[in-house]
Parts: structure tokens; sequence; C-alpha cells
């Protein structure tokens, strides 16, 4: 049986060392942060690094001494010690499992001879816009990010594809910006647009949809960690949703990243702060909290403190700051005194209440006429007394939020990250290694949120269009999204990340500029077509000779199935809804996780991201998409590929009622057609584009079957039709469930389930 | 060279991840080829041992199984029953609802006799469990750190209190993926009375890639979510269906060379082949009537453990890895000798006949057993009279092996005499877990994922494996 053992070391970092840097190392001056850091970081700096306090041996590998002797590696000890013969003298120590290998010897052996220049770790050192690299001669000029791509891939002896296809082009976009495929009559629009300009045009309404909001919070849910119940076993509902429909309102207004960011860590302490930047500072109310007596809360205070920390390092920051909860961080210049100096900040959020529900303030939310959108339509319930007093009455009107207690409580190291055992007392303040809070400003929620957005710090902008980039070409620039410390990856492109960090801060942090900007390039319009050749040659598209090709994430799939079957509701925002779900999910949930009373009407079709969230027992079509729980921060989604997935495809009831729906639109609407005419109208619903020749053949024959079946046996028909929608009630059974099946088929291709 | 090994690296692993993260894909991988490690970012190899155990049963009493009722008798709580326990023993502990300054001793109703050839201690609520007392290991010493059910359990499942890390099964899916053809790694059976909630994050995968987590085959509706076809699709159309998936998915694989496509195929194939296995599997009507008084099975019957120690034992012969059994119910803060005796009553017998039968059919010494909870109970008394419970108890109870690598009808480490503090050979669960890793070969300190720039194990950074228990 062949071992798990002989698979080879970790296949990311690696990858990473030799399709990115390798090349360019072997060819120039080796340098310390692309080459060296990493080897160093992975093998060594655990118990030598720069965080670490007391080192093994009292021995800190970059600092001055005859470890490193630059221009000399035979006299460095840190070279001696690497290929030392004698085991017991090799460094790592056997028992890490861990060796340097010959290349990696060689390249510090060069760096040392070189002159072993130690360089400050790149994302630490703000970005300074560099120079875009000119389109070569007789090459499409595209906008700066191809600058950067190209000549890259022209250094790698590679040329970019051509554009994607009109049609695919339309359904990427569309997808991206909106979450939602273009309709049949947008895909004919664009494609007899002449104008020279028609897919900006055709990104400029896409940007303009309100529905681009609701694309868009998506990405900030996960790493807000939204959910609708308090997490842990009891996992009670809480209204949080006026949150959730502040930041789809903030993208859709394209608010400032800036002003983005300080309402919803500090929007509570603007002066004369609105309800709505009040309701900003929901996004750390999300943290897990548990309910009752039994468990002691002063823990669940702290630990939801900890999970603010974690949560605001991996967001804005980019970096593990976690680790140091504990101890000093073993790879990046966090110190576990700076963690708690940060802790600090955090730290003024009164906690009471006794009862189950109310830990932690809560305001009172007065709705204006404005936004009650989620009234519409619904005569019986606009009138907005009785609306007030019916949400009131249910608790919907309250909005959990963030206050700053006057007397700010005293802040000490918890050793050992024991919050009863305290040592040091510590005042508020930032890790020095990113910066410093000016000395005449009191250090608070208000002023660290202010400092992350000053434009001056070295990590805001960069990690925020780093998730830009991840979420439409699928891996971050730096794929360790949550990690640009000393243990994540080094950029495929340093340039291209720089030049769009300090555009985005040049641009008054303007989100909506820099989607634009990635979209209109010819990277993102290439074809995501390759050959044996490329894929080998760059298998995970880091390089970007190709276009994006990616299965939807799964409110995605959720929504284009239901904008594909004409069952979508678009109404925005409001309480979660309840959509049809199996039965019996968390059938052992406790009392307080409440019932799971599927929505009426139009709800049970409303977009994936309105879905009511319950943390511990999570909406499972959705779940088996790798929606994640919210338990915590989520910045990277899993993109998994299962024979659960196929299930879901197939059978869950919400995806099969699409098709049925589906299926009576092509009857309807193709009522006099042949099948080949309603295949192609299928097709061009749900892919935005006509079947080819042995496509339609294909479908045609099993439409043929699927009568056949469907004629001599009537009580089968009459279960696939049941539910459909009063429209199609006058539709021949057997035809109704014949397209049925054509429709289920259609929306369970991968095609339908990914973005090409 | 290193071109060249990319490439080759590329080729082999194309199949099992995905262009994104590197991800993806996995779940074929652990599910369809049981030599493949899932390969991933953060993924890393590791050396194995020869395993004794190629799987894993756990039995998990969830609520807290009263070990001195049950498996570690202290004849001095039944002398000095209602006296005070001493200040000395339970020092500053807080208890999960005891609030009295001044506890009360609470001796065992149950009366304890020893069994087999080894001797075993074992109380009467337990008569067929003492039948297989020559099979067990029993451990008597087993500590943990905290003292709710959540935390508690989070631990146990996944050795860390805080909610969020992969549980036990999902590393094993991750590190040996599955052997089983047609059903997932990981599987969950649920059964008992509800006392306390039973969490999804109990079977998680944690930072794991999601297709490590376990499937909890549900106890009412399809056993696995979306199993059935929709009303009125029959099996010939699902077939003709799938053919056409396949053909269209095809050509947009020879147009894209996208390796997901392939996996989605195969994605699909084996969706079709659960849908005939997994109720054949469910279906245990076949079964000899001798397997089920074995059992004491009542096939039909929702939430019996007694079905799913069955079913855990069909799963074991499927060459699922990780097959854990939730039993609720085990909660006594009340109503001890009632209640208690009706948890034993409900799966004393399943859990000999399961041990039993493994045995017989050779399955035992491949496969590892474990029964416990998420703590004990306090050898002292909640609330008085006939209707008093215990409490929470995390500070020394116990749990069993069988099988797979361990020792047979072995008795190891112990509490004090009050059954309060494990103070012979303390075990821990990184211990523990430890030794339940090596026991299928993996040193439990290679076995890691790289999250957030940290490489993380099941036993964090402590734990020993306990050579006296291990064959």
């Amino acid at each position: 049986m062949g071992s798990p053992g002989t698979t080879g070391p970790r296949i990311a970092a690696m990858l990473a060392v030799i399709s990115l840097c390798a090349s360019s190392a072997l060819a120039g001056q080796v340098g310390f942060n692309r080459d060296i850091r990493p080897i160093l970081s992975e093998n060594c700096f655990e118990c030598h690094g720069p965080g670490v306090r007391n080192p093994k041996g009292d021995l800190h590998l970059l600092e001055p001494g005859d470890v490193v002797r630059p221009g000399d590696a035979g006299a460095s000890r840190l070279v001696q010690r690497v290929q030392a013969s004698e085991p017991s003298a090799r460094m790592p120590p056997l028992s890490t499992g861990k060796r340097l290998s010959e290349a990696e010897i060689a390249l510090i052996r060069r760096w040392i001879d070189e002159g072993a220049d130690l360089e400050q770790h790149w994302a630490f050192v703000p970005p300074v816009r560099p120079r875009v690299p000119p389109p070569r001669e007789g090459r499409l000029g595209g906008n700066p990010i191809d600058g950067f791509i190209r000549s890259r891939l022209e250094s790698e002896g590679l040329d970019a594809s051509p554009r994607a296809g009109r049609r695919t082009l339309i359904r990427r976009v569309s997808l991206d910006l909106t979450g939602l495929p273009p309709s049949r009559s947008e895909v004919s629009e664009f494609l007899s647009d002449q104008r020279p300009d028609a897919y900006e045009r055709l990104v400029e309404r896409l940007l303009a949809s309100p529905h681009y909001g609701e694309r868009m919070a998506q990405n900030w849910l996960d790493a807000a960690r939204y959910a609708d119940t308090t997490g842990f076993a009891a996992d009670t509902p809480r209204p949080m949703w006026l949150f959730r429909d502040w930041v789809i309102d903030a993208f859709n207004s394209n608010m400032p990243f800036d002003r983005f960011t300080i309402e919803q860590l500090a929007g509570d302490m603007l002066p004369d702060a609105t309800q709505s930047q009040r309701i900003a500072t929901g996004f750390h109310r999300n943290s897990m909290q548990a309910l009752g007596n039994n468990p002691p809360k002063e823990e669940f205070r702290i630990k939801g403190i900890v999970d603010r920390l974690d949560t605001t390092g991996r967001v804005w920051l980019g970096l593990t700051i976690a680790c140091a909860e504990c101890h000093d961080h073993k790879y990046d210049p966090i110190s576990q005194r700076e963690y708690y100096r940060l802790f600090a900040i955090f730290n003024n959020i009164p906690h009471y209440g006794e009862a189950f529900g109310v830990h932690g303030p809560r305001m009172l939310v007065t709705l204006d006429d404005a936004s009650l959108p989620w009234s519409e339509g619904d005569p019986a319930r606009t009138d907005r007394a009785t609306l007030e007093a019916g949400l009131a009455a249910k608790g919907l009107l309250t909005a959990q939020v963030m206050v700053e207690m006057e007397a700010p409580r005293e802040t000490r190291i918890h050793i050992r990250g024991n919050f009863e055992n305290k040592g040091e007392r510590v005042s508020p303040g930032v890790p020095e290694a990113i910066g410093r809070i000016s000395a005449d400003v009191k250090v608070d929620r208000l002023s660290f949120a202010r400092w992350l957005v000053d434009g001056r710090n070295p990590l805001v902008a960069r990690v925020f269009v780093n998730r830009l980039w991840q979420q439409f070409f699928g891996t971050g620039l730096v794929s360790t999204v949550e990690d640009f410390g000393s243990q994540g990856e080094w950029p495929s492109h340093p340039e291209l990340l720089d030049w769009l960090a300090v555009e985005f801060v040049d641009s008054g942090w303007d989100i909506r500029h820099m989607v634009k900007l990635i979209v209109a390039s010819e990277t993102y319009r290439q074809s995501s077509k390759v050959d044996d050749r490329l894929r080998a040659r760059d298998f995970y598209n880091r390089l970007l000779a190709r276009g994006p090709r990616q299965r939807l994430p799964a409110e995605q799939i959720r929504d284009n199935m239901l904008a594909v079957s004409g069952l979508l509701s678009r109404k925005m925002g409001g309480p979660g809804v309840y959509p049809v779900q199996p039965s019996h999910v968390g059938e052992f949930r406790d009392a307080s996780a409440g019932k799971w009373t599927t929505s009426r009407g139009a709800d049970r079709y409303r977009r994936g991201v309105y879905t009511f969230w319950q943390r511990m027992y999570p909406y499972p079509s959705m779940v088996l998409f790798d929606a994640p729980s919210g338990e915590r921060s989520c910045i990277r989604r899993n993109l998994s590929n299962t024979p659960l997935q196929a299930l879901v495809l197939l059978n869950d009831p919400v995806i099969f009622e699409a098709a049925r729906a589906l299926g009576g639109q092509i009857l309807l609407e193709s009522a006099e057609s042949s099948d080949s005419a309603r295949i192609e109208h299928a097709f061009e619903a749900a892919l935005a584009r006509p079947p080819s020749a042995a496509e339609s053949e294909l479908f045609e024959a099993f439409a043929a079957k699927q009568r056949r079946r469907f004629a001599g046996n009537p009580d089968s028909a009459d279960s696939v039709i049941h539910g459909r929608l009063p429209d199609h009630a006058s539709l021949p059974a057997t035809e109704l469930a014949t397209w049925t099946m054509v429709g289920s088929t259609i929306l369970a291709l991968d095609e339908t389930i990914t973005k090409q | 060279m290193t071109d060249e090994w990319t490439r080759t690296r590329l080729t082999r692993r194309h199949f099992f991840s995905n262009g994104a993260n590197g991800i993806g894909g996995l779940a074929l991988a652990s599910l369809l080829n049981p030599n493949l490690m899932a390969e991933e970012a953060g993924a890393k190899a590791f050396r194995r041992y020869a395993p004794r155990a190629k799987r894993v049963i756990s039995l998990f009493m969830s609520g807290g199984p009263s070990h001195v009722d049950l498996f570690d008798p202290k004849p001095l709580l039944n002398e000095r029953d209602g006296q005070p326990i001493p200040k000395s023993i339970i020092k500053d502990h807080k208890f999960a609802m005891i609030k009295e300054s001044d506890p009360k001793i609470k001796g065992s109703p149950w009366r304890f006799s020893k069994h087999g050839a080894s001797g075993l201690n074992v109380s009467e609520l337990l008569p067929h469990t003492a039948t297989v007392a020559d099979e067990l290991c029993l451990i008597r010493s087993i500590h943990t750190e905290t003292f709710n059910h959540g935390p508690a359990i989070s631990f146990q499942t996944t050795g860390s209190a805080r909610y969020g890390r992969p549980t036990l099964g999902a590393w094993l899916s991750y590190g040996l993926g599955s052997e089983a053809e047609d059903l997932p790694a990981f599987v969950v059976l649920q059964s008992g009375v509800k006392l306390q909630p039973l969490l999804d994050s109990y079977w998680s995968s944690g930072f794991l890639p999601s297709q490590h987590q376990g499937v909890a085959f549900r106890s009412q509706g399809d056993p696995v979510l979306f199993l059935s076809n929709p009303k009125g699709v029959s099996g010939t159309a699902r077939r003709e269906q799938l053919d056409l998936l396949k053909a269209m998915n095809r050509n947009r694989l020879a147009e894209f060379n996208d390796p997901e496509i392939e996996t989605r195929i195969a994605a699909f194939e084996l969706a079709y082949r659960m849908q005939a296995s997994v109720p054949d599997l469910m279906d245990i009507t076949a079964e000899s009537k001798a397997t089920h008084d074995l059992y004491g099975t009542e096939p039909g019957k929702p939430l019996s453990f007694a079905n799913n120690c069955l079913l855990a034992r069909r799963l074991a012969e499927r060459g699922v890895r990780f097959i854990q059994l939730f039993d609720m119910g085990w909660d006594q803060h009340g109503k001890l000798v009632e209640e208690h005796g009706r948890q034993c009553r409900g799966v004393d017998r399943a859990m000999a006949g399961l041990v039993k039968d493994l045995k017989q059919r050779g399955l035992l010494e491949e496969t590892l057993v474990i029964w416990g909870g998420e703590f004990g109970r306090t050898p002292i008394a909640q609330g008085s009279g006939d209707d008093y419970g215990r409490d929470h108890h995390p500070h020394g109870f116990s749990m069993w092996l069988a099988g797979g690598g361990i020792k047979a009808g072995v008795t190891h480490g112990g509490t004090d005499e009050f059954g309060y503090h494990a103070v012979e050979d303390r075990v821990s669960l990184f211990d523990l877990n430890a030794t339940i890793l090596h026991c299928l070969g993996i040193d439990h300190e290679q076995l890691t994922y790289r999250f957030q720039g940290r490489d993380f194990r099941l036993t964090d950074v402590e734990g020993e494996p306990i050579q006296a228990v291990m064959l």
C-alpha cells in the first residue's frame, strides 16, 4: 500500500518557491525576502526567529555575529550547521523531521557570499507605486494590470490567451459582479452591441445594479463571520440582519474603504454617531456568544475579544496575530505584550446582562420608510406602525452594537493565555513593526480604526486588494490571503500588488474603481481554455496566461438556478428567510436554537445571502458547497468537489423545483416549437449559449426517452410535476415532466455551476 | 530538474486537486482511493509505521457516564456515604451545578464484581459488557480540562476546547483517506434520549478541507441528505440523466482541459453508487436472528443504539475509516438510579455484542473500539433524597479501548480512593489521541496541517502514546 509518506514535502510552500521564485533567483541576485526568508522561516524561526524571546542556544539567526558572516558562507555557522554531516550537529534537529535541500543550502550560501543583505519583511515595508511595464510592441495595450501580468509572462516565455467569447464573458462578469447570470435578452443585447466600448458599458451597468452590493457583501460577511444565531450549544437566534443590510448598502453606495473600516470598527465612537454608523459596529458583535450562567461570563467575554483580534488581524492586517495570545509570535515581530496592547483597545465593551440572550449592548432601531424595502409587495405589512409593533414584539428591531465604556478596563497580559493568570499591565497600542498611532492621540478603537486606513499602513491596502484579486481570479496574488507574515507566501506579482495597493489608497479607497480595473483588464477577459503544455507549466494559473475558471460559491449556485428558472425573488434586505431544507436538519438541536419554519411565498426564493444562518446547523445544501459556518472569520473558502454535491444538484427539492419551473418556462415560451428549439431555449437560459448540434442531438434523444417513459407511466409524471407553478397548471403532464428532467440535467451540468 | 519534479508531481496529483486553492476533488481521493492522501495546500507528508488498526469505532456516551458507578468501584464512597468530601480533595474546584459549600459523598447504589480471566471489576449495570471483560483495556485515569458539555465534547472530539478545530475523524480522513469504495471516510450515527444538543461541529473538519467532515447519517428521512431521487424519477431515468451529464461534461473537459471536470464526472458516478450502497448498508433486516439477538437490535426503531452498533460493524466491513456513535442522555444531575440505569440498559448488550461480533468475524484485531464520554460524574451527590444525581467530573474518569493494537484484559491507571483525581498513570486526552493515532500507524507529531502559518496537530504540542496499553 503506497503510504502517504511518499508524497513529498509541503506542497503549497514548495510550489510557491519553485514555480514563482526559482527561475528569477537563479538568474539574478538572491533576495533575502523572496528567496531566503521562506527557507529560514520554515526551518529555523520556530526556535531562532525574530519574535522568539529566549531562542534556543541564545541564538537569533538574524542578529549580527558569527552565525552569518557576510561575504563568507564557509565561515558562517549557519551554513556549517545546516550542512553538518554528523546528524547530532546538524540543524534543524533530526526530531523536527525537517532538512534543508541541497538547492536551499546553495541559495543560502550564495546569499551570504553576495553580502547577506537583510531586508525588512516585504509586507512591513510600505508600498511605493512601481512603474507600469509598457506593452510590447504590436500588442494590445490593456490597462496597468495587464502591463505587470504580461511582463511576467514574457519573462517566462508564455503568451496570454485570447479573449473569451462574448457569451462566456457576459456570463463570467455578470456572475462575478452581481452573483446572477445574464438573462437571455441581456445576452442578445450584448452580442448585438457593436460599439467599441460595449464591454465597458456592460461592466458599468452591472456595477450600478443593486445586486452588486449583494455579491460583494457575501465575501465581506464571510470575513465578518456573519450569522443569525449566537453559536455554541444554545445557538439562539439574535437579530444581526441590520448589519448584513448595512454591508450591502455600503457596497452599493460605494462607501470608501476607509469610512467602511472606521464605521464598522468604531462607528459608535464617531462624533454624533448616526444610527447607521452604530449598526455598522455589528461587525464585531458577530462573535459567538455563550448564553446562560453556566460558563463563567468573564471567560466568554475574553473569548469574544480574542475572536475580535483574530478577525481584525486576518481581515485588515493579513496577520495571524492570534498566535501571540499565549506567547510571542514565533515568526512575525508581534510580542505577547503587543498582543495585549491590541487587546486593550478592544477591552472596553460592556458585557452585561444576566438573562439569556442579552450579553453586550443592543440598540433599538427606528426604521424610516426608506429603509423598509422588505415591506414591498406585502400590503398587509406596509403600515409602518403595525410593522414596527409587530417586529418589536418579536425583538426584531434591535441591533447588536458596540459601545465604549467611559472608564476603560485595566488590561494585563494573560500569562500563557490564561485569563486568570494576570501579568504585567499594558496600555493600548499597536505592534511597532507595523507602525504607531500618533502620540498626541488617545489610543482607542476609533484612533486604531483611523490608523488602519490613514494610508501609511503597509498592510491594509495590500491585504484588501489581494482579497479582491482572489475573488475574481480564485487565488490571491499572495495566495495566503490571511497571512502576509513570514510564513505567508511571497507574492506572485509583487509589483502589481503594490501598484494596486497604492492605486487603491490614491483613489480615495474606491472599491468600485478597483473592481472595475480588475474586470476591465485583458487579463480577466482571457479565455479560460488551456492546453496540456500550459496546464503542466502553470497548473494553478498563478501566472495568469489564461482566464479564471471556477465552481461558483454556494450562494451563487442557488441564486443562479433560481434566476435561470425564473423563480428568484429579487427582494432585498430584511430578516433572514427560511428556504426549504430537508426535515430533521439538526434534529438534536437545543430548544433554544428555535425551529426552522419554512418561509412562504416569495421568501422561499430569496437570494442565498438572505438565508437565515444558523451557526450550529447551517443550511445544508450550501454547507455542502463550502459555505462557512460562521463560527469564525473566513476569508478563503474551500472549493471541494464531492459526491454529496452531486446528490444536491440532482435531488435537492429546491433545485428540482427550479428544474420544474425551467421546464414549464421552456414549454410556455416555446409552445409551438420543436424539441430542438426548446433545448436551445434551455441552453440559452442556463448557459448563455446555444447547444452544439451534437449536444442538441443528445438532449433530443434524452427528451424522447423521458417522454416515452412518462407517457407510459402517468403516475410518475404526476409525481415529477407535483408542486408546479400555477402558470404551468395547464401544461400536459407528460410534457412538463419530460422538460423537468431536461431542466434537472441542465442545472446539474458542471458548466452551469462554473464560472468559465 | 526542478521543472521535471514539479511536472511529475502535478501530473500525478492533478486529478485530485483543483486549480484554485489546491484543494478539491479530495473527497474522491479519500473516497475512491485509499492510497492517496489528501494532498493540498497545508498538507504535509508523514511517515507511517505498520498500523495495527485500520479503522476506529468510537462509542460516545454524550452527557458523561458515571465512572464510579460503572467501571471504577470505590468502597470508601459507600462507607462514607453522606459525609462531606474532604476539602483537600476538591480544593477550589468549581462544579457545573453543585453550588453547596460542603458537598456530600455519594456511594454507588450498584454492586461491582470481577469478571473474566482478567478479573475486571464491572458494575452490575453492565452485565453484558462484563462478558467481554477479557477483550477490554480499561483506562481509569483519563482527565480533561473543562467541565461543560460543549467544550468538553469539543475537547474529546478535536483535542481542543475551542470550537473550530478538526475532529479526530476528519484528521483520519485527511491523513489516511478511506478504504470504502462508495461510502464516506467518516460516518456519524446518533441515538438515545435528547438532553444536550448534538452540534455539527462535533464532526466538523475545522480548518481541514471540508470534504473531510463527518457525514451524519440521520435517524429520520434519507440517511444521507438528498440521497433519494425526487419522486417520480426512476432509477432508469436517473441513469439516463447521468449518462447525458457524463457526455456533456466530457465535452467540456475536452474543451477546457480542467481536471475538476473529471473529478465531477467521477463524483456523480460515486453518488449514484451511494444511492444503492447506503440503503443496502442501512437495511439490517437480512442479518441473522443470532446477530439480532447478539446486539438486541430492532430494525426500524429510531434512535436505537443497538441498531447503530450493528450498522457500525457493517460500516467497518465496508472499510469506513472512522465510525462514531453518539448516544445521548447520559447527563444525570438527578434521578441517577433510574436514568443511568436506563442509559446502561440502552447500550450494554449492543456494545458487548459489537465487540463479540467483530471478534468472531476477525475484524476486532484491525478495528479499534473506544468507549467513553466527555467526562465522568462526581463521586459526590447533586441533590438529595431518592432523586439525587451526580455532577460533571473532568478530573479523573474511565474509558475503555478494545481491539486494533490494544492489549486485551488490562486495566491501566487509577483514581484516588474517592474516585476523584486521576492519580496513577494519568492519561490526558492528548495521550489518548496519540495512542489512537499510533495504533493506526501514525506518529501524532507528524500528522500536521498548515493553517495560518502554523502546523497544527490533533495533539497540539502534547501527548505521548501510552506504551503500556499497546500491543
